[in-house]
């Protein structure tokens, strides 16, 4: 471990005091072994108490800390300085209004992750022990369950970015999540949520998503996967 | 709260995924304004034979074949992304889409190139 000198430009933004949004550098010294999270750390202990940023597990789990490094969606804890050199640029997630600093209004992710009904519904009776998933069965929804609700991804994709109304692939990852567990008895009705100009089928297939996701999850097979559901559902 | 609106966010990282997008579209467009074009040239036959004989001589000049050539290339890559698209959507090519990427673009070049031989081939023929 050594230290070197880095240079961090953020995009600050305090409410109340500032009109908008403003670049402001830092130049410290770090471990070269830090991660981005490490370095708002320092920044935030040493040099300025006034940034704001959201952090909780600081072990990839919680989802809080995506943000905007260098162009790219990352989680700020699980990412090493390294991957982007000694000039770090900071930015909260494009396409969210910034309450402060870093910290994002996240309300419409989540209000659109509601609109699918992300959690079981049932139309039978519920077993009396658990229910019983072959591994096939398992393998259907496979990644898709790995998510963490960091919203990486609709905040890297060019489809959300003008249109505040597209659901965005968080929450059609999780449309398809349930669509295709066995256990699942709510399709249809997901499927008419998804069935939209606003739904599945304002995904061009970009690929910023599946580039940004941090659980690596190839969201775009998943939504592929979904249009063509849709599409035999309506046959 | 800072509200933000935003058509595109130029400074997002371009990975191949949203080359291919963006390209996509631009090609698109200049295939539509393209069509314009096309019909506005057919529309001067019924102005008589000497009328589209004058347009057809006017595009025959280098400059314009060049730029079918051009032409050509927008087509080859608008078709060629478009399979991918199709094969992304329905044959799991997400899963390799960067590889399809780059050979089918390699085939629409190749395409290009032979295209673009028998273009401008054509004009030295003429101009000879
Ligand atoms: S799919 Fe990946 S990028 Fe999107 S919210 Fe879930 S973990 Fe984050
Ligand atoms: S702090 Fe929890 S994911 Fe980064």
């Amino acid at each position: 471990m050594a230290m070197i000198d880095i240079s961090v430009k953020i995009l600050r933004y305090q409410p109340g005091k500032d009109e908008k949004p403003h670049w402001q550098v830092f130049n410290i010294a770090v471990e070269d072994e830090s991660t981005i999270l490490d370095v708002l750390n320092e920044i935030h202990w040493q040099h300025d108490g006034t940034l704001a940023y959201r952090r909780s597990c600081r072990s990839s789990i919680c989802g809080s800390c995506a943000m905007k490094v260098n162009g790219r969606n990352v989680l700020a804890c699980e990412t090493p300085i390294h991957r982007f050199g000694r000039k770090l640029k900071i930015e909260p997630l494009s396409g969210f209004d910034i309450i402060k600093d870093l910290v994002v209004d996240l309300d419409p992710f989540f209000a659109k992750l509601k609109r699918i009904r992300p959690y079981l519904i049932l139309d039978k009776p519920a077993p009396d022990k658990e229910f019983v998933q072959s591994p096939e069965q398992l393998e259907q929804i496979g990644e898709s369950t790995l998510c963490i609700l960091c919203a990486a991804c609709s905040a890297a994709c060019p489809s959300s970015w003008p249109n505040s109304e597209y659901l965005g692939p968080a929450a059609l990852l999780k449309a398809y999540r349930f669509i295709f567990d066995s256990r699942d008895d709510g399709a249809d009705q997901r499927i008419e949520i998804v069935n939209d100009k606003n739904g599945v089928w304002r995904c061009h297939t970009i690929f910023n998503c599946v580039e940004a996701c941090p659980k690596k999850i190839k969201i775009t097979e998943y939504l592929s996967r979904l249009k063509v559901k849709v599409v035999e559902n309506s046959l | 709260m800072y509200k933000r609106t935003r058509f595109y966010d130029f400074t997002y990282y371009n990975f191949i995924g949203s080359w291919a997008w963006i390209l996509h579209r631009l090609a698109g467009l200049a295939l539509i304004f393209y069509l314009c074009l096309h019909i506005w040239v057919i529309n001067s036959l019924t102005h008589g034979e000497a009328a589209f004989n004058n347009v057809m001589a006017f595009l025959n000049g280098v400059p314009f074949k060049l730029l079918e050539t051009g032409l050509w290339g927008v087509i080859l890559f608008h078709a060629f992304n478009g399979v991918r698209i199709v094969i992304i959507d329905f044959f799991k090519g997400s899963l390799v889409h960067k590889k399809l990427f780059i050979v089918l673009i390699a085939v629409a070049f190749i395409l290009w190139a032979l295209g673009s031989y028998l273009i401008l081939q054509h004009v030295q023929w003429r101009a000879g």
